[in-house]
């Protein structure tokens, strides 16, 4: 949602003559770039234990970063506060990552602007000009926010929702929920929303503004049969506003978190080592997330970190496959209209028929590499600075089809629920944990297993693709990356067959 | 340093507890929390980030009509805060009843935490920009590391210093004050072997006094775990006796803790249900909560009820002898209140043949042959049965020296045959760490390669 710029500045209680005194402050021991990130964050949930909506809770988080580089270097602090003290210690507190060169200037209406000249001609990221042969021009996000290209229209505010309305949607996806199984001894349910009023400020003068709202719905279940107990949990998580909780979206929670409980139940480990893995559609785009998007994040690439450090337009795999992060998606988890830096959010091909073509980039690793930003510069608060982070991640499709690659594999796992995925981005290796999926025999699905996880190395693993599905699915669950700030993403991918990872089992 | 919460703030917080009582809460609890954080972030061996972070928080639960909801807010001015609270007591209104929510009975919360220092974890030392910087400056060890086998291609450092300050009030007359500081160094290193090969390896330490902190080692430590993965080969999967170094137990041992937990047990998400008094691991796994050692990294003297934490066993040789049961758990379940988690676990050496140091080099030997785990790498567990799987990165070793680093390989099985088949427990925890965990040798662990 975007409102008007009149809106924003109201809520942080600012007018854009603070805002460019503001990041002037930021520059005055020599810093070559200062922005600002406004946050005012709502959240609110109530949950569902024992049959009733007995606990809920609401909270506010508020407060302003401020940023200040020095080359690649940053300064970093924040208040809490925006009286016009409390902001100008912390951006005093920033400026110190360039201090001591020439000392500390005193800021004034008339020596902003001149303080601000001189560090946009420093700071500017210099990109090639299109159809200009190797000329350099300078890239600046001026435009103001549109709101008819808004990517997430929020028509029912969490902020504005009652508590007497929302639980009779718990109580209603319990009871749709309970009535599909008999064997069910639990059933916990959360609805929670956010929204965030941002804005954003920079010593380049762009001034961001928007509305992220961010609706999630987790239903768990705990089933006994015969003295076993077993669970499932089912989330969906949309930018959206409280219209997201459809009866048509109830319903399709209570039908995933009450199907294959049976083939739970009989699940074993398969035997472990080395096997074909296919990985169904959606989310299965863990893969991606895992053993692929984060060694592409650029600032393991300029720090040599990455195992796909310098490998910019190599072949990394088989020509049928193009790897995209995607901020625009409407109404996904992993959409944004700019990213925490203000810059536009956008479509960007990681890898584009098996060429390796873009890191993800934010303003320090994009102005390093002389690229033009690719809006992937994300932070889990004001009370953090961004970094590359990835957004909504996922594979297009291919040409064959789900049942054709199965019935390639004579002997091998079909996988499609998981959790916990994580990475080594030096050496490349990557984990992710099955909850359930399926031993393939000859071409067929068979016995059912569970609880394994699966180890394998990112660039081999990208390379031992060897089908890709034509059914290409987002996944919208709940899931959160963690790169020491926690974000909001998505994944995506097509049935694939992976010729051999590591597989646990007994 | 000092604690951050001044009268002032005190004063505020007793105004919230009195307003929503006002607005209607039958009880209230107030948690006024502060933390101020300094960082400086070094890039072979150059200022690389600083960042300063003043966090404050004000939660508050809320008891009204027999129901309950939790808040919080940062915005600690009156004229935002009064509001806030009118409207959460509304929301909490508008739920269904719940009358096992309560607060703890008096006689059960802590007496002792008036000033917050009790337990000396509160540093006086002052710090200035300057003198974080030197710190993280002189503790980079890029460029001071030589070796054959690799190179060094990247290294980042972090210092930094965080003073933290919680007060918690409740409506039956409950004051409770926790101050403390932390001062923590953590280093990664990106190295590359003679065949182009990255590893990266981690080291970090933390101690609440700055004198305690061993800032200078932490580089070199980074690069030389690094560097022991170098040249890995892979290896038959199969079962196997499996070390793990000190530190990464606990990626074995939050699940026992967290199944131990009231809420995984009264939700029947829980494997440890109904073991209470059951001896059920190896005698050889003594796990006891140490909660208020003074000096000590996670040493608290109150639960987030204000309950006063209690030392003793929570495992003793193999018996399940505590859960953890809050105030609402207790009221859910019909059995007695404890506290609402451990606060600071130990495991206590076991299988130590005399009384002399029981560290990793020792058990190595005693166990022959085998795999030692220095990381885990992902996996996760099913909180219902207990199943796990993970992925590992250690050292194949034989007659307990060790051969080759070992890679993609995964470690799978059940949290409690896992622990039935604890062989021995060290003696050499790093004291860094608020969960105290030796060096842990198992026997007959299924392995993936």
């Amino acid at each position: 949602m975007i409102r008007d710029k009149k809106y924003y500045l109201d809520t942080f209680g600012v007018s854009e003559e603070q805002l460019l005194l503001l990041v002037a402050e930021g520059l005055a021991c020599g810093g070559d770039y200062s922005d600002l990130y406004f946050e005012n964050s709502a959240y609110f949930s109530l949950q569902l234990r024992d049959g009733e909506v007995s606990s809920g809770s609401r909270g506010i988080d508020y407060g302003v970063g401020i940023r200040v580089l020095k080359g690649e270097k940053t300064g970093y602090s924040y208040s809490e506060s925006t009286d016009p003290g409390s902001m100008k210690e912390a951006a005093r507190a920033a400026a110190k990552i360039a201090e001591g060169r020439g000392g500390t200037v005193e800021i004034t209406p008339e020596s902003a602007g001149r303080i601000l000249r001189d560090a946009r001609d420093r700071a500017a990221a210099y990109v090639p000009a299109e159809n200009n042969g190797d000329r350099k021009v300078r890239k600046f996000f001026t435009g103001i926010p549109n709101p008819a290209a808004d990517r997430y229209p929020m028509s029912q505010d969490w902020r504005d929702a009652e508590t007497a309305a929302l639980v009779p949607v718990l109580l209603g996806l319990r009871d749709r929920i309970s009535r599909r199984d008999g064997t069910i001894v639990k059933i916990l349910a959360q609805i929670s929303g956010i929204v965030d009023d941002i804005l954003m400020y920079n010593s380049f003068g762009e001034l961001k503004y928007e509305t992220r709202p961010m609706g999630s719905i987790v239903a768990t279940v705990i089933f006994s049969r015969g003295g076993k107990t077993e669970n499932k949990t089912v989330a969906r998580s949309f930018r959206s506003g409280v219209e997201m909780l459809s009866d048509a979206l109830l319903d399709e929670i209570a039908e995933e978190v009450t199907s294959g409980i049976d083939e739970r139940f009989e699940a074993t480990r398969p035997k472990g080592g080395g096997m074909s893995v296919v990985m169904g559609a959606g989310a299965s785009g863990i893969l991606l997330h895992e053993a692929m998007g984060h060694a592409f994040e650029a600032d393991f690439n300029r720090k040599g970190q990455s195992i796909f450090s310098g490998r910019i337009g190599e072949k990394v795999c088989d020509s049928r496959i193009s790897i995209v992060d995607d901020a625009t998606v409407k109404g996904n988890r992993g959409a944004l209209n700019f990213d925490d830096e203000g810059v536009p959010g956008q479509r960007t091909y990681m890898v584009e028929n098996g060429i390796l073509t873009s890191y993800l980039h934010d303003r320090i690793s994009a102005k390093w590499y002389g690229v033009s930003p690719t809006g992937n510069g994300r932070r889990e608060s004001f009370r953090n600075y961004p970094i590359p982070r990835m957004r909504a991640t996922y594979m297009e499709s291919g040409d064959a089809t789900r049942e054709e690659i199965i019935s390639s594999v004579k002997k091998g796992i079909y996988v499609d629920e998981f959790t916990n995925g994580q990475v080594l981005i030096g050496e490349g290796d990557f984990t992710f944990y099955v909850k359930s999926g399926f031993l393939i025999e000859n071409g067929r699905l068979t016995a059912p297993v569970k609880d394994i996880n699966i180890i394998g190395n990112g660039p081999r693993a990208l390379a031992d693709i060897v089908a890709v599905g034509n059914d290409a699915k987002i996944d919208n669950g709940k899931w959160t990356c963690g790169k020491g700030q926690s974000v909001p993403v998505s994944c995506g991918i097509p049935t694939v067959l992976v010729r051999e990872l590591t597989v646990g089992g007994n | 340093m000092e604690g951050l919460i001044s009268e002032q703030e005190e004063r505020l917080a007793q105004r919230c507890l009195e307003h929503a009582l006002s607005a209607g809460a039958g009880k209230a609890r107030v948690v006024l929390s502060k933390n101020l954080t300094e960082l400086y972030g070094t890039l072979n061996g150059s200022l690389d980030k600083v960042s300063r972070s003043m966090d404050r928080a004000l939660m508050f639960n809320v008891f009204a009509n027999g129901r309950f909801g939790s808040f919080s807010a940062n915005r600690l001015e009156e004229k935002e805060l009064f509001p806030f609270i009118e409207k959460a007591v509304r929301t909490v209104e508008m739920l269904a009843e719940d009358p096992c929510r309560d607060l703890p009975n008096p006689s059960r919360t802590e007496k002792g935490a008036v000033t917050g220092t009790e337990l000396g974890l509160l540093d006086t030392v002052s710090l200035t920009p300057d003198d974080r910087l030197g710190l993280a400056l002189d503790a980079a060890a890029f460029g001071k590391i030589e070796d054959a086998r690799f190179k060094v291609i990247s290294e980042e450092g972090e210092y930094s210093d965080t003073v933290g300050d919680t007060l918690l009030l409740d409506s039956n007359g409950l004051r409770c004050r926790h101050s403390e500081t932390s001062f923590d160094y953590a280093v990664e290193t990106t190295i590359e072997d003679v065949r182009g090969n990255r590893i990266a390896g981690y080291w970090w330490d933390s101690a609440p006094r700055l004198e305690n902190l061993d800032i200078k080692s932490c580089g070199f430590k980074a690069a030389e775990r690094a560097a022991s993965l170098i040249g890995p080969s892979k290896t038959r999967s199969g079962p196997a006796t499996v070390v793990i170094d000190n530190t990464c137990g606990s990626t074995l041992l939050n699940p026992i803790l967290t199944a131990l937990n009231g809420y995984s047990l009264q939700q029947k998400n829980s494997f440890l249900d109904g073991t209470l008094g059951k001896s059920i691991f190896s005698g050889n796994l003594t796990v006891s909560d140490r909660g208020r050692e003074p000096g000590r990294p996670g040493s608290r003297l109150f639960d987030s009820e204000g309950v006063a934490v209690r030392e003793g066993p929570i495992i003793d040789r193999g018996k399940v002898s505590k859960y953890f049961i809050n105030t609402y758990i207790s009221n859910k379940m019909g059995i007695p209140p404890t506290v609402d988690d451990a606060t600071r676990p130990v495991i206590l050496p076991a299988g130590a043949p005399d009384d002399g140091p029981f560290d990793l080099d020792r058990i190595m030997s005693l166990c022959g042959d085998g795999i030692l785990v220095t990381g885990f790498n992902g996996g996760n567990s099913n909180p219902t049965t207990g199943d796990f799987s993970f992925g590992i990165e250690g050292i194949l070793f034989r007659d307990g020296k060790p051969v080759h680093p070992v890679r993609e390989m995964l470690m799978t099985g059940n949290f409690i045959t896992l622990w039935n088949n604890l062989l021995y427990a060290g003696n050499d925890p790093r004291p860094c760490m608020s969960k105290l965990i030796p060096t842990l040798a198992f026997g007959n662990v299924t392995l993936s390669a």
